[in-house]
């Protein structure tokens, strides 16, 4: 059951119970809003959570394009053999269960036609995503809160995985400030896979990463040296030597730098 | 149906409630309540509300796009928590599913058509609740839900008289519906409704609303709780 917190001993499922574990342990990005603001924030994710999702999941686990050639495989790439048989199969089905359940039904008696309805709904709900956001960096202002959270966690899947079948993509590219918002929150928070590294390369990034902040390391030493042996000599002049520093990586204390998505 | 009839009233439309014992079969969406108009028939609060604009009538035009957002954001956030968990208790559970939903719900049928519908109708409901991850939930966690979408409503009314200041919406009607209906009908346990009591401007909200479109309009209005809440169940 994913996604999963491991907090030393403890093992939480489930986002809503995620999210009060954190809570009590006084990490809270709704510690500034107002009560209206909070019940605004319910609002949203359930209108995400009925008007997106139904699309989402069918993009990723029912198009039959898309799910044979980029989800199965990526999944399966990450599950144990042989449970990497099975599971994706069943992911799939459940998802279309859930979309004909909630969503099917008379007057919609195909596939075809629930399939337009929902995301003619997706469409709607990304354009009212979009009028809300308006020209603010967040939805509450210039923090990000859970909100935020909730909404680039559906957006960025739809913006940045390559499907053959993108119709939900597209539409999303016609609303410039969500595209702007998703792109803020990658570099901001998840800035290593911002340089293109796919998921299953995140490891090698990171120990690549390590391995070039030594070498710059040893080698500013190694400048720092020869420009203290030219400042002793009197012949020649003092010259300004800048040390290099690495933009990334180990400068920043910040602990989401390791984040992957 | 109490949001439909309050928003047809808020839209100033005369209405006639009739009760069917075949009303699932009657809606071209197979779910009711739905209106009879001309010789077109509609069902559901989102096709309906479409279709009285199209005619002309719309509460929500006075609104600017980024409050039409919220409306829409908080009306799925009534179906989302309110009307799950109103369909988990009457379906999902058991006490609640013996003593009230199965003898109303096959009332108007011979045994054994009773049994056989109700249990269909149960099956599907709880095969629902599985796809959308409610079937593990406990009682107490559903009317926690229930508490936190109430505790949302109550912030969001705050001291104003509807939700979007002087003007009823659709979103108004949606949650008076919903929200009279629950203190109002008799279940086996009252904790769905203390829930809703605990806020006191929803009670006043719902009392407002009552007061303002439906007394002295209906001529029974002082018919008893017990028939309005036997008059909603043959439709649910």
């Amino acid at each position: 059951d994913v996604p999963v917190l491991i907090s030393e001993d403890t093992v939480i499922s489930q986002p809503a119970k995620i999210l009060n574990f954190l809570r009590k342990q006084k990490y809270n990005a709704d510690y500034e809003l107002s009560a209206k603001q909070g019940a605004d924030t319910l609002a949203y994710i359930a209108l995400l959570e009925e008007k997106l999702l139904p699309a989402l999941l069918h993009t990723f686990w029912v198009e039959a394009e898309n799910y044979c050639s980029v989800t199965k495989p990526w999944f399966a790439s990450r599950i144990a053999f042989p449970l990497s048989l099975y599971l994706p199969g069943r992911m799939s089905r459940e998802a279309l269960n859930r979309i004909l359940l909630t969503r099917g039904g008379p007057p919609l008696y195909s596939l075809i036609e629930v399939e337009a309805q929902i995301y003619r709904d997706a469409k709607e709900c990304l354009n009212l995503l979009s009028k809300r956001l308006g020209t603010s960096q967040f939805f509450f202002g210039d923090t990000p809160t859970t909100l935020d959270a909730f909404v680039f966690g559906f957006l960025a899947p739809i913006y940045k995985v390559c499907f053959p079948r993108v119709q939900l993509q597209e539409h999303l590219k016609q609303l410039p400030n969500l595209c702007r918002f998703c792109d803020d929150i990658l570099t901001c928070y998840f800035r290593l896979t911002v340089l293109g590294h796919s998921p299953a390369g995140q490891d090698t990034a990171d120990a690549n990463l390590q391995k070039l902040t030594q070498l710059v390391n040893k080698e500013s030493n190694l400048i720092e040296k020869m420009d203290d042996n030219l400042r002793k000599s009197p012949q020649h002049p003092p010259r300004k030597l800048t040390t290099l520093k690495l933009a990334a990586g180990g400068e920043e204390s910040s602990p989401l730098n390791r984040l992957s998505p | 149906t109490l949001c439909f009839q309050a928003f047809l009233q808020m839209c100033n439309l005369p209405v006639r409630v009739v009760c069917r014992a075949n009303a699932e079969y009657m809606s071209p969406s197979g779910k009711f309540p739905f209106i009879h108009v001309g010789n077109q028939v509609v069902s559901e609060l989102g096709p309906i509300v479409q279709f009285v604009k199209a005619k002309g009538h719309s509460l929500s035009d006075g609104l600017d796009e980024v409050q039409k957002a919220e409306m829409k954001a908080y009306m799925e956030l009534v179906n989302n928590m309110l009307l799950t968990a109103e369909l988990y208790l009457q379906w999902c559970d058991d006490v609640t599913v013996e003593e009230i939903t199965h003898p109303r719900y096959g009332s108007p049928y011979p045994w054994p058509l009773n049994r056989i519908l109700s249990y269909q109708k149960q099956w599907e409901v709880r095969r629902k609740m599985k796809a959308i991850g409610w079937a593990g939930k406990t009682l107490d966690q559903v009317l926690e839900d229930v508490d936190q979408c109430c505790q949302a409503l109550s912030q969001r009314l705050g001291t104003q008289p509807y939700f979007f200041n002087k003007q009823p919406t659709e979103l108004d009607a949606l949650v008076f519906g919903h929200l009279f209906t629950i203190l109002t009908t008799q279940l086996t346990t009252d904790e769905l409704s203390e829930k809703v009591k605990n806020y006191s401007n929803l009670t006043a909200f719902c009392r407002r609303i009552e007061q303002q479109y439906f007394e002295g309009h209906d001529k029974d209005s002082s018919t008893t709780v017990a028939a309005r809440s036997a008059k909603r169940s043959l439709l649910r």
